[in-house]
Order: C-alpha cells, then sequence, then structure tokens
C-alpha cells in the first residue's frame, strides 16, 4: 500500500469514529445508551440492520464467489424479504408495546425468569464467541494478503470499535452504520465502473455481460428443488426465510437495532427498507466479482488466489508438481483467451451460433482449470495441513492490490474495516445490553439507579470486547472461519428460535416444560455435532423441532397447573 | 391489532399495502433475474 492508500485508510476510519463519537454525545441514561432514547427515524434503522449483517466476509466472500460460482449466491437472500415482513407484523409491535431492551426481556413476560436467562445465556455463549471469530476472520485475509501482524490486526479491528461502542453506545453505533454503508456503496460502485474500464478498450459492460452469461456466471434462478444443491429458488425463499427470521427475530445484535426506532412504524418501516435493499444489494455486489471473472478472461489468472500458499508450496519437495500445474493452468488460460476473443468476434457480428460455440469453449476450459486447480490445492494441503485452501475470500483483495488505483485501495481496505466494525459494534452492543438487562439487572442488583446502570453497561461493552478479542487471538486453532461461525451459530440458533416459536404461536405451552425442552435440546444438538450424526446446517432444524416438540409433550405429561 | 397508519410512506395506505409491495418486489426481482438469465444464457 502506498502513502495514499494509508492517508485514505486512517483518515476514513478516523472520519467514521470521530463522527460517531460527536454525534453521540450526551448519553445520560441507559435507555439513550443501549436503545437511542427510541428515537431514530426509520431510514437510520434501516441502514444499521443492513450494516449489522453486512461483516467484512460479505465483501472479501461475495465478490470471490461471483468469480467462481457465479450469481446464484443471490438466491440464499430470497427469504429475506418475506422474514421482514413477517418480522414488521409479529415481533416489532409486542417488542415496542412491552418496552423491552433486549428479545429476551419479552420470554420473562411469556413464561419466566427461568427461560429469559437460560435464553440469553445460550445467545451470550454463542454472539461471544462468534464475534471473535468475526474480528479474526477478515483481520487473517488482510494480515495474509498485506503481511500485517495478525495479533495486531485483531486487537486494531476489535479495539477501534470499542472506542465509540464504550463512549457513544447505540447512538454513536446507528450514525457510524449511516457513514460506513456509504462508504461501502460508494467504494463498490466504484469498483464495479473501474472493473469495467480495465476490460479491453473494444469490451463494453454488455459485451461483459454476454461473456458472464456464456460462460455460465449468470445463474441467477435455479428453478429445480435438488436437496443437494446449496443454492436454488426453493432453498433461498424456504431455508432462507427461516435462516433469517431467527437471525433476524432472536440475536438481539439486530433486534436492539430496531429497537431503536422512535416509533413502530418507524422500526416497521426499516426492517421493510432491509427486506427491499438487500436483494439488489447482494446481486451488485455478486457482479462486481463477476465482472472481475470476465476481466481474467482477458487477463493472467492466478492459479490460486492465496499468493502465500503457493510461495510455499514453490519452496516445498512439491515445487515440481506444482511447475507442472502451472504450465496446464497457462496453456489453459491461453486458450480461454482465444476463445474469448472469437466470443467478442461473434457478438459483434451478433452470430448466434458463433457466441454458442465459443461459450462451450469457455465452459470446458473453465471447467479443465477448475481440476488443475484442484490439483493445486492438494498439493497445498499436502504441504501444509493447516493451509487455507479456500481462496475465494482472497479473489477480490488480489484484484484491488493487483490492478485498482492507489488510493482506492486504501478506501477498499476501509471498506473492510467499516463493514467489520459495523457488525462488531452491533455485537458488542448486544451483548453489553443482555449482560446488564437480562442478567446483571434482573439477578444481580435489582434495585440501583440509571446512572449506575448506564456504567455498568459501559464496563460490561469493555469486558466482552477484550473477551471477543482474546478469542479472535487464539482463532487460528479452529480451522475454515466460515465452517467454524456457522457451526457456532447452527449450535444455538435453531434451540433459540424454537423458544421464541413457542413463546409466539403456541400459547398453551408453558415456562417449565419449555425451560425443560430448551435444555434436552441443547444437549441433543451439542451432542448431534459431537458424534456427527448429521451435517450441522440441519442442526437450526432439528433444535427448532425438538424444542417445540419436547416443550408440547412435556407440557401434555405435566399439565398446564404445574406452570402456574 | 389495528396497524398504526402513522409513519406510511406516501404510496402505501396501509400496512398491508406496504407488506404486499415488499412481497411484490421480490416477485419482479425474480422474475427480471430469470429473463436476464435466459437473455444472456
Amino acid at each position: 500500500m502506498s502513502v495514499l492508500d494509508w492517508s485514505v485508510l486512517v483518515l476514513t476510519l478516523l472520519g467514521v469514529i470521530t463522527y460517531g463519537i460527536y454525534r453521540s454525545r450526551g448519553s445520560r441514561s441507559m435507555d439513550d445508551y443501549l436503545l437511542a432514547g427510541q428515537s431514530l427515524p426509520w431510514y437510520h434503522v434501516g441502514l444499521s440492520v443492513m450494516a449489522t449483517q453486512a461483516s467484512a466476509i460479505t465483501f472479501l466472500s461475495a465478490p470471490g464467489q461471483g468469480f467462481a460460482d457465479g450469481m446464484r449466491f443471490v438466491q440464499f437472500y430470497f427469504g429475506l424479504p418475506l422474514a421482514m415482513v413477517v418480522l414488521s407484523v409479529t415481533f416489532v409491535p409486542i417488542f415496542h408495546k412491552l418496552k423491552v431492551f433486549t428479545a429476551y426481556e419479552f420470554l420473562e413476560n411469556r413464561f419466566d425468569v427461568r427461560v429469559r436467562t437460560l435464553t440469553s445465556g445460550l445467545f451470550l455463549l454463542q454472539r461471544g464467541l462468534s464475534t471473535g471469530l468475526s474480528i479474526y476472520a477478515p483481520a487473517i485475509i488482510l494480515s495474509t494478503i498485506l503481511g500485517w501482524n495478525i495479533y495486531w490486526t485483531n486487537l486494531l479491528m476489535g479495539g477501534m470499535v470499542l472506542l465509540y461502542t464504550v463512549t457513544g453506545g447505540t447512538k454513536a453505533i446507528s450514525y457510524t452504520h449511516l457513514q460506513q454503508m456509504a462508504i461501502v456503496t460508494f467504494a463498490m460502485v466504484v469498483a464495479g465502473f473501474l472493473t469495467v474500464r480495465l476490460l479491453p478498450a473494444d469490451v463494453g459492460f454488455m459485451d461483459a455481460l454476454h461473456v458472464a452469461g456464456k460462460a455460465g456466471r449468470m445463474n441467477l434462478i435455479d428453478l429445480k428443488f435438488d436437496a443437494n444443491s446449496r443454492y436454488n429458488i426453493w432453498s433461498g425463499l424456504i431455508g432462507g426465510f427461516f435462516l433469517q427470521l431467527s437471525y433476524f427475530g432472536t440475536d438481539q445484535s439486530q433486534v436492539g437495532r430496531y429497537l431503536t426506532g422512535e416509533s413502530i412504524g418507524q422500526s416497521r418501516l426499516g426492517l421493510l427498507m432491509n427486506g427491499l435493499l438487500k436483494v439488489p444489494m447482494q446481486f451488485l455486489i455478486l457482479l462486481v466479482g463477476v465482472l472481475v471473472f470476465v476481466f481474467y478472461q482477458y487477463n493472467p489468472t492466478p492459479t490460486f488466489f492465496n499468493k502465500q500458499e503457493t510461495d510455499k508450496l514453490k519452496q516445498s519437495q512439491y515445487a515440481g508438481a506444482y511447475q507442472v500445474a502451472e504450465i496446464k493452468h497457462q496453456n489453459l488460460a491461453a486458450q480461454r483467451q482465444r476463445a474469448v476473443a472469437d466470443m467478442q468476434v461473434a457478438l459483434d457480428a451478433d452470430d448466434e451460433a458463433g457466441q454458442n460455440a465459443a461459450g462451450a469453449v469457455l465452459r470446458q476450459t473453465d471447467d479443465a482449470l477448475k481440476t488443475v486447480k484442484a490439483d493445486v490445492v492438494k498439493l497445498i494441503e499436502q504441504n501444509n495441513p493447516a493451509a487455507d485452501t479456500n481462496d475465494v475470500n482472497y479473489v477480490f483483495l488480489r484484484f484491488v492490490l493487483d490492478y485498482l488505483p492507489h488510493g482506492l485501495i486504501g478506501l477498499l481496505i476501509a471498506v473492510i474495516f467499516s463493514a467489520s466494525m459495523g457488525s462488531i459494534a452491533a455485537a458488542y452492543n448486544s451483548l453489553a445490553s443482555t449482560t446488564v438487562v437480562d442478567v446483571y439487572k434482573r439477578l444481580v442488583r435489582r434495585e440501583a439507579d440509571d446512572a449506575h446502570y448506564l456504567q455498568a453497561s459501559r464496563w460490561a461493552t469493555v469486558g466482552w470486547g477484550v473477551f471477543c478479542i482474546v478469542v479472535a487471538q487464539f482463532a487460528n486453532q479452529l480451522g475454515s472461519m466460515i465452517e467454524a461461525v456457522n457451526i457456532l451459530g447452527s449450535l444455538f440458533y435453531g434451540v433459540i428460535l424454537g423458544v421464541f416459536v413457542v413463546a409466539f404461536y403456541v400459547k398453551s405451552i408453558g415456562g417449565r416444560a419449555t425451560f425443560w425442552a430448551t435444555l434436552i435440546a441443547e444437549v441433543f444438538v451439542v451432542l448431534s455435532w459431537y458424534l456427527d450424526l448429521t451435517a450441522f446446517l440441519w442442526l437450526n432444524v432439528i433444535g427448532c423441532l425438538l424444542v417445540v416438540g419436547i416443550a408440547w409433550v412435556l407440557e401434555m405429561a405435566m399439565g398446564r397447573n404445574a406452570n402456574a | 391489532m389495528p396497524d398504526n397508519p402513522s409513519g406510511l410512506p406516501p404510496f402505501a395506505r396501509s400496512w398491508p399495502q406496504l407488506y404486499a409491495i415488499v412481497i411484490g418486489s421480490l416477485v419482479v426481482e425474480i422474475v427480471l433475474f430469470y429473463a436476464i438469465m435466459s437473455w444472456l444464457s
């Protein structure tokens, strides 16, 4: 990175943090600190919800996903608008009317203090650990590519957020979310625009889309129902709906965002704004990745985008085998360049048959390149069993560093920091509010003045910040980050969603049955994972259904009187 | 529970109408994506 990049990075981040602290000055009560005094308009709520969900990995991984796998990942978000509608109808009015600080307060209202404490405890465990991983995941990529020390990168990533979350609370988070979303949107649009400009002079945006389409990257919709296919319209609409409902409905890092709305209407509008904008936003991020794919059809492509791993390979006993794979890769890349040139001629001549023929060669070459890459991945694994063999997260950053102009590189690194800070800040805040409201104020010190709880909230934020940074420092022991985050979520999300499903929709089930059902279901889910009984994504469904089913059976066995 | 009409954007007369707009937009996006995919493939 040049001096200009460093200047842009530092000034952007300082600007965001200073603005957040400045706009949030004067938080004098717990309501101000944890819910921004429930004073925010819909666009604040909407952008804050979006910034919380969009982590750094979104902007590193999604373009890489578009590059490697095309546009089909967009289907994953089809369930989100439906979940926003259900939340607006059901969750938002109840949370607002009960004037709760956290989602788990509602559970005491509906069941009893045991269910509230157990559920908030499960949330704290899951969110505390996964926030540590959220700090580590982008930090390891930045440190690998830019040569930064991982421990200092973790500290910088997690520590900067503490500066404004401790002093300014939710209001600071919400104002910084606004800035972060503006920076992210601007930088991604410029990156997409410049990627098209980097294409050969006679290749325009529409030509690029045609090349991507013929190479199978504009695979936006898959109507076929296939349980083994991760992304199709049905898994997106049905699976995505349940996943987004549990995330936005029961995770305090999101509930805390839309509870800041000044009325039920403003909170609803914020969520519905997210429902309207999320799919187009993901479409555009994936499209940037697809444009990067088109760029590499005309330019030399690395065999594997994590250069550090291939450099290690060159120094190892596998150097010869790697060189053979490199030569194969170069020959195939040359073949692909000829096919893409044929495609351009066919596009200019409006020759449908020529386009299809060139498209077929492009797809064949693409498959052959994937086979060569798989061989290289095997060599990397043999050389270093602990190596990160998934280079999807490295594609976009590698492209940015190699081809985009100085200044914009600094801005895009700022985007990664901003996105990361946005989701980490919301997580710190949710951990602090749940600790103070559901544990400290409810179980430890019930009678104290507001100033005391405000101070406790600040200390809880510091405590969780330190905890998450410590977790991040040990996260390199866990292998694939994305999988680790998803496994961790799957161990708890399903069970927590089950508790809320019973609370909202099965009024006949009481607190005692729900408490024991939650405990039994959680033990079963953890055992299922430990004994490797099923793929981890199914643990979400199993956990939710187990809580509802066991609670119903226990309720029948114990009778309603037992709950009284 | 009656919907609170306050805070509705000018183009919607009720919350159910706004919910229909959000779901309708999703349907339009899916149809548009399918058309783009068919055109470019």
